[in-house]
């Protein structure tokens, strides 16, 4: 089966010359949900940005990333880029028509539908992120939580293979919270997250790595990693409350 | 933070509000044009559009203290010039004139700002051929304007919070130094904003 | 400087929106040729900010307070073209959302400023940084420019009110021109003061090597320049009584009527208006607007030279714009 990523000895440098990523190597499944955690500064945001070829900037030939079997080059950056949705951390820079229907129909119209089309397809978005009826909303006058959604709708509009988050829980309210979670969770699409809610990580990502100064530390069931809490304190993390009184067998 | 005079009433459900864009454009032009080219003797056609826009006003749902606040907040502008105009041959008449004229357009302008949305506008100019740089760069100024109107005041608050002595060329200081900083966050969000846009596959 | 509807007649209304149409189209064609995709974002952001900047208050005497314009500042940020656009589109969206300046004026209000202002700008802020090179002197350089953008704006605004009968030209040009010359010391002082803060984080914005759209910048100031004097001659010089004989014979023939002041009943301050002695109400304040330009340049200096203290030119790049 052809992995929906696979990332090789990936290596960046910050253009001042910091190491940013320093040989990251993983794959995943298609169908897999899996959650990327660590300290800030420890590369998450970084490695997201390699998965649909934002970086390195400019590409050259041998990219270290391969998105359903196809290595990441110039030739074939649009469709990378439908494939990898990739939700960046604050909604107002992603968010950036005049209008919601606008903005999720933003992907759609590259791909020459029809009109009626793009209708169908931010409708069906919209609805999948809970959002009915929203299309004609300001971008301005919507919370966090909606705000979030929206990027998510727009994001999932051109149906890609791998949905690629970036703090998607940042800044929401529990309610927030809970909302996105139960969207993620009814999404069969193949997910990575960069977090640090730990607690959604424990509900939703089977499988965990850990990302500390730009090298992966750990790489396997979240359970057993984030529930290891030496592990997690030696990497400026924390065991997620969840995990407390549970017994790893 | 919320800004009153933002298109708070470009949505509601009146029957104004219902017609296609392109109807209330071309009307508010017209009007426009109509008062602007009709001599003041045809005192009868002015009490007429003011009736028309008035019966409009009412139509249109839009809170009658709005209309007049907005009213209140540009008339001192166009007043500024009206009195100018005092000062010539036939003044009075001219000023007569001005004043009522431009306070007639006025009121259309109103009412078309708000009872159509922006982007509606925008769909209408992207369609009549205007160059969709244009259109973009519009959409994206409206898009951010209150994001950085946020951002600014934000930014005032955090300032204000330790400023103990308000001297005028402190206040001067304060806010260009405000607006440099805005400036510079501004080039980095564009920055962010170019990469979502490439993200989702824009060229 | 926002002109509402009712105060241009429909051939100025007209005549503007041609000349805008001119310079707006000449802007977006330099732009879809040079400009890079990753700055449209910026430009669009930009225009915002402007929008904001236009909205703060700046305190001036009793109660009283000053707004920016922003021409300048645009320019001086993004180019002449970028500004172009810029102004043009912040001007659109106060009009069809805010009802801030006319629809109909939209053309008059966009030429004003936000294509004289840009452009008259860039032309003196190039020829003062062709004699003051460093960091200091692009700051007095923009400030001066600014003040003089302003001025020369509002000189277009007065001539189209007068075009238009809407007031006489030897009020309105002393009067506009006048007050202008007050609030464009508020700009170029605000202008300074805002790049001078700009500077002193990322400095690197204000070379003119950080944008690409800076590329090429002066082949459009052609045919802008062509427009603007086009709209010079239209709305301003009729009305200059006093012009040279040769001149005179130019707008004649060009179909103008060189219109004499007009004898009033009643006598105004403004209509007694002498600088100095100098008769014509239009030379007096073209001196005192010569005056203006010196004295705000004596200010600007003393001013850069309290934001950039004495030391080592660690900036005197060669490619300063």
């Amino acid at each position: 089966m052809i992995p929906a990523v696979q990332v090789a000895n990936l290596r960046y440098n910050y253009p001042d010359g910091k190491e940013a990523l320093r040989g990251i190597s993983f794959s995943i499944s298609p169908g897999e949900c899996i959650g990327v955690v660590g300290p800030n500064g420890s590369g998450k945001s970084t490695l997201l940005l390699h998965l649909n070829g934002i970086l390195p900037d400019p590409l050259d030939g041998s990219s270290a990333v391969a998105i359903n079997g196809k290595t990441i080059t110039k030739k074939n950056i649009s469709d990378i880029r439908r494939e990898v949705g990739l939700l960046f951390q604050d909604p107002d820079d992603q968010l950036f028509c005049p209008t919601v229907f606008e903005d999720v129909a933003f992907g759609p119209r590259q791909l020459d539908l029809t009109e009626e089309e793009i209708r169908v397809c931010v409708q069906r978005s919209l609805i999948q992120t809970e959002l009915f009826g929203f299309e004609n909303r300001f971008p301005y006058h919507l919370s966090s939580g909606e705000k979030r959604r929206v990027c998510l709708a727009g994001v999932l509009a051109c149906e890609p293979h791998l949905l690629a988050l970036d703090e998607p829980t940042s800044n929401l309210d529990p309610r927030g919270k809970r909302n996105l979670h139960n969207i993620l969770k009814s999404l069969p699409v193949t997910k990575i997250i960069a977090t640090h809610d730990l607690e959604m990580v424990v509900e939703l990502c089977n499988r965990t790595i850990i990302l500390d100064e730009g090298i992966i530390i750990a790489d396997g069931p979240t359970t057993e990693l984030l529930g290891n809490e030496e592990l997690m304190l030696q990497h400026g993390l924390e065991k997620p409350h969840m995990l407390r009184h549970r017994h790893p067998h | 933070m919320h800004h009153d005079f933002f298109d708070r009433f470009s949505r509601l459900n009146s029957p104004i509000h219902n017609l296609p864009s392109y109807v209330k454009l071309l009307f508010s032009l017209g009007i426009i044009f109509s008062i602007v080219i009709m001599p003041m003797q045809y005192r009868w056609v002015f009490f007429t559009f003011f009736a028309v826009l008035i019966l409009i006003s009412l139509m249109s749902k839009i809170p009658w203290r709005f209309i007049g606040g907005r009213f209140l907040f540009l008339e001192p502008f166009a007043l500024g010039i009206a009195i100018m105009s005092l000062f010539q041959h036939n003044g009075f008449a001219i000023f007569l004139t001005i004043l009522v004229k431009s306070t007639l357009c006025l009121l259309t302008i109103i009412l078309l700002s708000n009872t159509t949305p922006f982007s509606e506008i925008l769909s209408l100019l992207r369609r009549i051929g205007i160059p969709t740089l244009l259109i973009t760069v519009l959409a994206l100024t409206y898009r951010y304007l209150f994001v950085l109107v946020d951002e600014a005041a934000r930014l005032r608050r955090a300032r204000e919070s330790r400023m103990f002595v308000i001297r005028r060329s402190r206040v001067w200081l304060s806010l260009t130094s405000l607006m440099g900083q805005l400036f510079i966050r501004s080039t980095e969000r564009s920055e962010r904003i170019y990469t979502a846009m490439i993200s989702r596959g824009w060229q | 400087m926002h002109i509402p509807d009712g105060f241009l007649d429909a051939k100025t209304a007209i005549a503007t929106a041609v000349f805008s149409v001119a310079g707006l189209g000449t802007a977006l064609r330099h732009a879809k040729q040079h400009l890079q995709s990753r700055e449209i974002p910026l430009v669009g952001l930009t225009a915002a900010f402007i929008f904001v900047a236009q909205m703060l208050n700046f305190p001036v005497a009793g109660g009283t307070s000053g707004h920016l314009i922003g021409a300048t500042l645009a320019m001086v940020l993004l180019g002449p073209n970028a500004a172009i656009i810029v102004m043009s589109s912040v001007i659109i969206i106060q009009a069809a959302i805010f009802a801030d300046g006319g629809l109909l004026a939209l053309g008059a209000n966009i030429f004003n400023m936000a294509i004289v202002a840009p452009v008259s700008s860039y032309v003196i802020y190039k020829t003062l940084r062709g004699l003051l090179q460093n960091t200091k002197g692009q700051l007095i350089s923009a400030s001066v420019a600014s003040w003089c953008a302003t001025m020369i704006a509002s000189v277009f605004c007065a001539g189209e009110l007068a075009w238009s009968g809407t007031v006489a030209w030897n009020i309105v040009f002393p009067a506009m021109v006048g007050i202008h010359a007050v609030i464009g010391v508020g700009e170029g002082v605000i202008t300074m003061l805002v790049l001078s803060a700009i500077a002193k984080t990322r400095p690197e914005l204000l070379t003119g090597t950080s944008f690409q759209i800076h590329r090429n910048e002066n082949k459009p100031v052609l045919i802008y320049g062509a427009v603007i004097v086009i709209g010079l001659l239209l709305f301003v010089a009729p009305f200059a009584s006093q012009l040279p004989d040769g001149l005179d014979r130019v707008a004649q023939s060009l179909g103008f009527e060189t219109k004499k002041i007009e004898n009033m009943g009643f006598s105004t301050p403004l209509h007694n208006y002498r600088f100095f002695g100098i008769e014509s109400p239009t030379l007096s304040t073209i001196a005192a607007g010569i005056t203006g330009a010196g004295v705000v340049f004596v200010i600007s200096f003393l001013l850069a030279g309290i934001l950039i203290p004495r030391k080592k030119n660690i900036n005197n790049s060669p490619h300063s714009m």
